[in-house]
């Protein structure tokens, strides 16, 4: 019971609430909320950002950000219109397509771990060169001569009516969830996240470890991408512009301190179907996208200010016992 | 006949249930260099907080010019006349020397001309004694002429009580002679001069009277030409010993574990050597600033050394990264538990398991839950650290607790040879002595202990040979029957220096 009770004064015990409440209200709005197809599709118009928080979690809870996730997704996406465009074979250019990712990814890694500089320096660079990169290769165009079966995988279901972005999305939450939470790569996460020079005088290679995880973003970001370029079927050079923003929102939101150190994968997701669903519940309702934005920022500043009122009261109490 | 300008009558502070300074006294007259001096945690940093505000006295009164005042606080010692530099100066690094000079709060400097603060900066500056050309941008200044223009900054507010901190410990030979002289000329000009130095040489040849302190209270206040060095050493370090401190039998065996030749890390420490022996507590003993812990860190890899041999189990090495050290098996319990240490917000049992991770994973890199809360309570009951469960944050444990939890982490490594430093600093002396157990009964088994420590009855109690460094440089390794805590201070503060 009391464990219960510590679990709902958390940051994700008061999400979980708001989640319910919200949906909630939904169903009383509109009774349509609940059904399959409903939640369907409102996974499939995010699922792209959905899918990069995940990896954006681990590498804010590692106390980096990485804001050139949604000018590499833009990237992946116009290398994909270009190549298929140029006539090379539609598995190779997928092929391609990640391996951007990863090296766009290492690119980051190499200057935050061997050259020092601080993430949001180096990914702040990268947004604007990966971003540069994807309008010189589609110029004003838009390409939209994708493939068949490429766009059928973005738009149709691929086990009935849910279709691949989103089965995607569970496995990787699921494989995620367990190597953050369960493995001692998750563990070390949080312990770099925390505090890196107790990590390097504990023998951890911290340097690799943030470098595995840029490349992760990228790679991610780069399969988002392409995602992207499926489920739209198009393909401009401004594809996910800004969508950075929406995805660290949606992880802060979550309970990842922005400091590094706590959070968790279930954090993410809680804010993912909050987001979701109350963006949802507002269109019902006809509150204009604005209004939308507004909610969610009200809300992200929650998320950043209850943290420090624990912190506050958890100062209190160690100063009351020492005295 | 000298005015006292501040006294401090039978001041006591106790921080919580800890007593950092008993009934001290002390009187500052106008016109003097006083030397402060006692061991490390003897208590002066405090009298100085109390001196400038930062602190407010449990009991006992503070007069200023024969009239009982109470400090309230920095800006109020500072309107008194009282200003405390330390071994680190505080300047801006891109405002010139007479902005520096005139930035602080109760002077007009704002308002001034350029030209008018650069008159009365070099006037100050003339006051000091030095050259320095008042239009210099404070970065390109050495550490010697920033604390210049910190002195002169005290000036433009008409200091009284000018207290310097260690102001010398990071000079060089010629830089500190220049400092020794500002602080003759003010005194000349009737400032009282608040003198800290753990070198001893320095207080004979400027110091008018000096006050020893021990344990917080005040031992004796003499004038300089009463002093000699060892009677202020042995003042310093005092008699009694607590039973907890008596040395057990040596453990040594014959086997040498670790050889070092000649370490040396240009601008840090410059030719260390000695050798480790298998279950043998080689003390390395020292003052501030006698790079002790640089030593330990170029040898866990951290700040690889310039030149040198090490040997480690007879094979030459040279690591590069804590992860080399501690695959070959060393381990190194930080002096720095906050920074370096542990990872405050992170339960006992992740703690616990730091080092040895790879131990607590299964074939597919899953943490084993179970195995490591085993672990963890294992060393929870084995060094007995009171926390109610093992998923305890440690920042929520006292600091011996914390020690312990960092000890154990270390433990499960197993390693040939574990570099201490400082294990009991700021620790009760039940857990100290709980420390200095475990300690012998890892050399009982064969390991090996570098201990760092500043706390002399602990280096007698626990070394089977001392190592005394000072500045960087190996003054003499002393064997523990012919070591005594006067002869540590005597080769500490460099009064003493012996070939090997």
């Amino acid at each position: 019971m009391k464990i219960a009770l510590n679990k709902l004064q958390s940051w994700e015990g008061f999400l979980l609430c708001a989640l319910i409440f919200i949906t909630l209200l939904n169903v009383y709005l509109s009774p349509q909320f609940l059904s399959f197809s409903n939640w369907i599709n409102l996974f499939q118009l995010s699922i792209e950002k959905v899918i990069v928080a995940l990896v954006m979690t681990f590498v804010i809870i590692n106390a980096e950000i990485d804001l050139s996730v949604g000018s590499m997704m833009g990237l992946s996406a116009c290398a994909f219109g270009w190549m298929i465009q140029g006539g090379v074979p539609g598995g190779l250019v997928i092929i391609a397509c990640l391996i951007i990712g990863v090296v766009g990814g290492a690119i980051n890694g190499w200057f935050i771990t061997k050259a020092g500089l601080p993430s949001l320096v180096v990914t702040l660079a990268t947004l604007i060169g990966f971003r540069g990169l994807a309008r010189v290769l589609v110029e004003d165009r838009g390409i939209n001569e994708f493939p068949e079966w490429f766009d059928a995988l973005g738009q149709q279901g691929l086990i009935g009516p849910i279709p691949f972005a989103i089965i995607a999305f569970f496995i990787l939450f699921t494989a995620l969830y367990i190597v953050l939470q369960r493995s001692g790569f998750g563990r070390k996460t949080y312990l770099i996240g925390t505090n890196r020079e107790v990590a390097d005088y504990a023998g951890i290679n911290t340097a690799r470890h943030k470098m595995f995880l840029f490349i992760a973003s990228g790679l991610v970001s780069a399969f988002a991408g392409l995602l992207y370029a499926a489920r739209v079927g198009a393909v401009r050079g401004d594809v996910a512009l800004g969508f950075e923003l929406d995805i660290i929102t949606i992880v802060l939101l979550g309970g990842v301190s922005i400091f590094g150190g706590s959070g968790t994968l279930f954090g993410t997701l809680l804010a993912i179907l909050i987001v979701l669903s109350l963006r949802n519940g507002m269109a019902l309702t006809n509150i204009t996208g604005h209004v939308q934005t507004g909610v969610i920022g009200l809300l992200l500043i929650g998320s950043v200010i209850a943290p420090r009122i624990h912190l506050t009261s958890f100062w209190r109490r160690l100063k009351g016992e020492s005295l | 006949m000298p005015q006292p300008i501040l006294r401090l009558n039978s001041i006591s502070k106790y921080f919580g249930m800890t007593k950092a300074l008993s009934a001290m006294s002390i009187t500052l007259n106008s016109g003097e260099v006083h030397a402060i001096v006692g061991e490390n945690g003897a208590g002066k940093s405090t009298i100085i907080k109390i001196m400038t505000g930062i602190h407010q006295p449990t009991s006992g009164t503070i007069e200023l010019d024969g009239k009982a005042s109470i400090i309230t606080g920095p800006q109020a010692a500072r309107e008194a006349g009282i200003v405390a530099i330390y071994q680190e100066p505080m300047v801006f690094p891109d405002l010139d020397v007479a902005e520096n000079i005139f930035i602080s709060d109760n002077s007009d400097g704002l308002l001034m001309r350029p030209s008018e603060q650069r008159k009365r900066a070099s006037a100050l500056i003339k006051r000091i004694g030095i050259k320095l050309d008042p239009s210099r941008i404070a970065s390109g200044l050495t550490l010697a002429e920033q604390q210049a223009v910190e002195i002169a900054r005290a000036l433009s507010q008409d200091v009284r009580v000018l207290i310097m901190d260690e102001p010398t410990a990071s000079l060089s030979a010629h830089e500190a002679g220049q400092l020794r002289k500002i602080a003759q000329n003010l005194a000349g000009q009737g400032v009282a001069v608040v003198y800290i130095s753990h070198r001893l040489e320095e207080i004979f040849e400027i110091s008018d009277r000096v006050t020893v302190i021990r344990d917080g209270s005040h031992i004796s206040t003499k004038p300089i030409a009463e002093v000699t060095s060892d009677g202020m050493i042995t003042e310093m370090v005092g008699r009694g010993f607590s039973k907890y401190f008596e040395k057990a039998a040596s453990t040594t065996r014959d086997e040498v574990i670790l050889e070092v030749r000649n370490l040396t890390l240009e601008g840090v420490f410059e030719n260390i050597s000695f050798d480790l022996h298998r279950g043998e507590v080689l003390c390395m003993a020292g003052l501030v600033g006698a790079r002790r812990t640089d030593v330990a860190l170029a040898l866990f890899g951290v700040m690889p050394p310039t030149s040198g041999v090490v040997k480690f189990k007879g094979q030459t090495t040279k690591f590069t990264t804590p992860r080399a050290a501690i695959e070959a098996g060393i381990a190194y319990v930080s002096e720095d538990r906050r920074k370096l240490g542990l990872a405050m917000p992170m339960a006992i049992k992740s703690n616990v398991s730091i080092v040895t991770l790879d131990d607590f994973l299964s074939p597919l890199g899953l943490l084993k839950g179970e195995k490591e809360r085993k672990a963890a309570r294992h060393f929870v009951d084995s060094l007995n650290i009171r926390t109610p469960d093992v998923e305890t944050p440690v920042g929520m444990l006292s600091g011996g607790n914390q020690q312990k939890v960092m000890l154990a982490k270390w433990l499960n490594l197993n390693p040939d040879l574990f570099i201490f430093d400082e294990p009991t600093r700021g620790i009760d002396i039940g857990a100290k002595a709980e420390v200095h157990d475990l300690i012998r009964s890892v050399t009982a088994k064969g390991g090996s202990a570098l201990l760092i420590s500043s706390d002399l009855p602990e280096v007698l109690a626990m070394g089977d040979r001392i190592l005394v460094m000072r500045e960087g440089h190996q003054m003499s390794i002393l064997k523990h029957s012919e070591a005594t805590q006067e002869s540590i201070m005597l080769h500490a503060t460099g009064q003493r220096q012996e070939t090997i």
